[in-house]
Parts: structure tokens; C-alpha cells; sequence
């Protein structure tokens, strides 16, 4: 009788984990979708966006995501099920070209991370669910040097080795 | 006796009610283009702070003034939602969108709604703030005055040498006649 309560007790036991509701990603697949500013008329300072769509294995529908952005810990906007949107800007000077990781972290990893920051640390030992790469081309300010200038220079060019050759020419 | 009758119910009626524990949001919504053009992107910023002392449950933002025959969808969602936004956070979420005809367009406020407490049946709905009328501009006016105009200069380039490459023609072939009779000599 002891020994089939014992049975009992570590039968809930096993199954106790499944019926927990853990809002877990087990295995995303995830397609992404990042846009940046490439104009700096078209925006006063670069905003990046990226569009997830996720896809669990263990078919979890409620999941709730946290994206680490410049350091920075924000909830993944929902657009969907299973898509989620993470969007920021700063100064064009602030954001240069280049490649910049976005790690996305589940309501455990979102904990485990504000933890150790809280602790001191940056939080970057905490493993990501995922991690999107966003590329960035830096944004256009316009060209190097107007082409009037450059026409400008070139007619002057043109009148001075005109006037050169007729000086030489008259001496 | 009167004094203190009075002091009472200026007391009472000063103190505010801000013992309900209830979430506020107060929400923006911005362009952030300097100039809108008719087929390049158009930049919206949305930022909600929560100022309440409550956390704030399923926010939803909605904004439907981008009708799809006149914006078209570059990136990003008009209608997301945040699970929770805690006291004192704000969210940002930005959008691009393509304006597809020019002229004069009118930013209205988006929408947004949100449980105030955990336990709240009714949504509380607010509206960002209007960024307002803008002007979009047509690609040809905006090209016209930005754009590098090299193919331009290119042909001015082209233009000017008749007037410059015949008169310096007629010169060089005088001069190399002139150059073989110095060598002749």
C-alpha cells in the first residue's frame, strides 16, 4: 500500500512538468523580415525594424518575447499569432553601419536576464531563444560633393587651361 | 467652531481620489520624415508611457487613418498589442509606409485600448496625439530639387563642346601646320 502511494506520488510527479503551463519555445523556426532608414531626409533618426514570425515546435501559441536592443530590454510588440515586431530609433550618429544582433529571450530568459543586470553584469551570458542579425547600410546623408560643385570646378578648370595655353601662346 | 467646520470640508475635498490603483497611458504618435515624398518611405513613430500606478493589461494599438489605396505597408504592423506595460515604462513601435499619391494628407490619432487593472471588465480607449495636415510631395518636384541631377550635367557637358571643342579644333590644326614648317625648316 506504501509502495502504491509512492507510485502515485512520483506518477504526478513526472507528468507535474507537462501540465504546468511553461510558455516555452521549443525549437523556433523563425523568418525575419528587417528594415532600417537608408535616407536621413526620409526619417530625423534611424529607426530599425524587425519582423519576426515564429514557429514552435511544441506548438506553444501564447508565447511572449523580450528583445535585447543596444542593451536595452523591451517587449516584443504582437502582431499576430506568432509574429512579433521589435522596433527602435536613435540619432543617425548613433546607429552606423554595420551589424547589430538582436537576441530574443522567452518570460524566463527575459527574468534571468534582468537578474544579473540587477547583479551587474550585462546580462550577456543568459542564452537567447533565437537571435536575428540586423544590417545596417548606414543612412544617406547625400552625396560626398553636389554635382554643381563638381561642374563648377571642371568650367574652371576648362578656362584656366585655356587661359594658360593663350598667355603662353601671346608671350 | 465655524473655522474648524470649514478647514474640515476643505480637507475632504482637497484630498484626491488617487488611491484606485488604476493604469494610464498617454500615447504619441509622430512623423519623423522631414519631407514626405510620394513613393519614398514615411516614417511613424508611436510611443506609449504608462504614468499610471497599475500595471496595464493587453494595450492594443490600432491605427486605421492609412487607408491601404493610399499607403502602402513597408514594415511593421498597424494594429499590435503588448501583453502587459508596467508602471512608469513606455513601449515604442514604429511603422513604414509608402505614401502612393500626392497631396495634401490628414495624420489623425490611432487608437488605443487597454485594461486598466487586472481585474477590470471594462477597456479603457484613449487616442494618440495627431501629428496633423502634412503635404506629400510628388517624386518629380522632390527629384527636381534634390536629386543629383547628374544626367543632366552630362548632357550640358555634351552641349558645350561644340562651342568650346571648334574654335580650339581651327587653332590646333594651324598650329601643327605651323609646326611642320618649323620642323621643315
Amino acid at each position: 500500500m506504501a509502495t502504491s502511494t509512492k507510485m502515485l506520488a512520483l506518477a504526478i510527479l513526472a507528468v507535474l512538468p507537462v501540465l504546468m503551463k511553461a510558455s516555452t519555445c521549443i525549437g523556433p523556426q523563425v523568418t525575419s523580415n528587417v528594415y532600417t532608414t537608408s535616407e536621413a531626409s526620409m526619417s530625423i533618426s534611424t529607426v530599425f525594424v524587425v519582423e519576426v514570425a515564429v514557429k514552435c515546435n511544441n506548438g506553444e501559441k501564447d508565447l511572449l518575447l523580450f528583445a535585447d536592443v543596444n542593451g536595452h530590454m523591451v517587449p516584443a510588440t504582437q502582431s499576430g499569432t506568432g509574429k512579433f515586431q521589435v522596433s527602435w530609433s536613435d540619432e543617425h550618429k548613433k546607429l552606423p553601419a554595420g551589424t547589430y544582433g538582436v537576441r530574443f529571450f522567452d518570460e524566463e530568459g527575459y527574468n534571468a536576464v534582468r537578474k544579473e543586470k540587477r547583479s551587474g553584469t550585462d546580462g550577456s551570458t543568459v542564452t537567447p531563444i533565437f537571435t536575428v542579425n540586423v544590417k545596417h547600410s548606414g543612412t544617406w546623408t547625400g552625396p560626398y560633393v553636389q554635382t554643381e560643385f563638381v561642374a563648377t570646378c571642371v568650367a574652371l578648370l576648362v578656362w584656366y587651361m585655356a587661359y594658360r595655353s593663350k598667355s603662353f601662346l601671346m608671350s | 467652531m465655524k473655522s474648524l467646520f470649514l478647514l474640515v470640508v476643505v480637507f475632504v475635498a482637497v484630498r484626491s481620489d488617487n488611491d484606485d490603483h488604476a493604469a494610464r497611458l498617454l500615447a504619441s504618435k509622430s512623423i519623423l520624415n522631414q519631407f514626405i515624398v510620394e513613393g519614398k518611405e514615411l516614417t511613424v513613430e508611436y510611443s506609449i508611457y504608462n504614468v499610471g500606478s497599475s500595471q496595464a493589461y493587453n494595450v492594443e494599438l490600432s491605427d486605421s487613418s492609412f487607408p491601404e489605396e493610399d499607403f502602402q505597408r513597408v514594415s511593421g504592423s498597424l494594429n499590435v498589442k503588448w501583453d502587459r506595460l508596467a508602471v512608469g515604462a513606455n513601449v515604442s513601435h514604429a511603422v513604414i509606409l509608402k505614401p502612393l499619391r500626392p497631396g495634401y494628407a490628414n495624420f489623425t490619432a490611432a487608437q488605443v485600448k487597454y485594461y486598466p487593472t487586472e481585474e477590470s471588465q471594462a477597456v479603457q480607449v484613449g487616442y494618440t496625439t495627431a501629428p496633423g495636415e502634412a503635404g506629400i510631395v510628388g517624386l518629380k518636384d522632390y527629384e527636381r530639387r534634390f536629386s543629383p541631377h547628374i544626367v543632366d550635367w552630362a548632357t550640358f557637358a555634351i552641349m558645350t563642346l561644340p562651342s568650346i571643342g571648334f574654335p580650339f579644333l581651327l587653332w590646333y590644326r594651324s598650329k601643327s601646320k605651323y609646326d611642320v614648317k618649323h620642323k621643315k625648316n
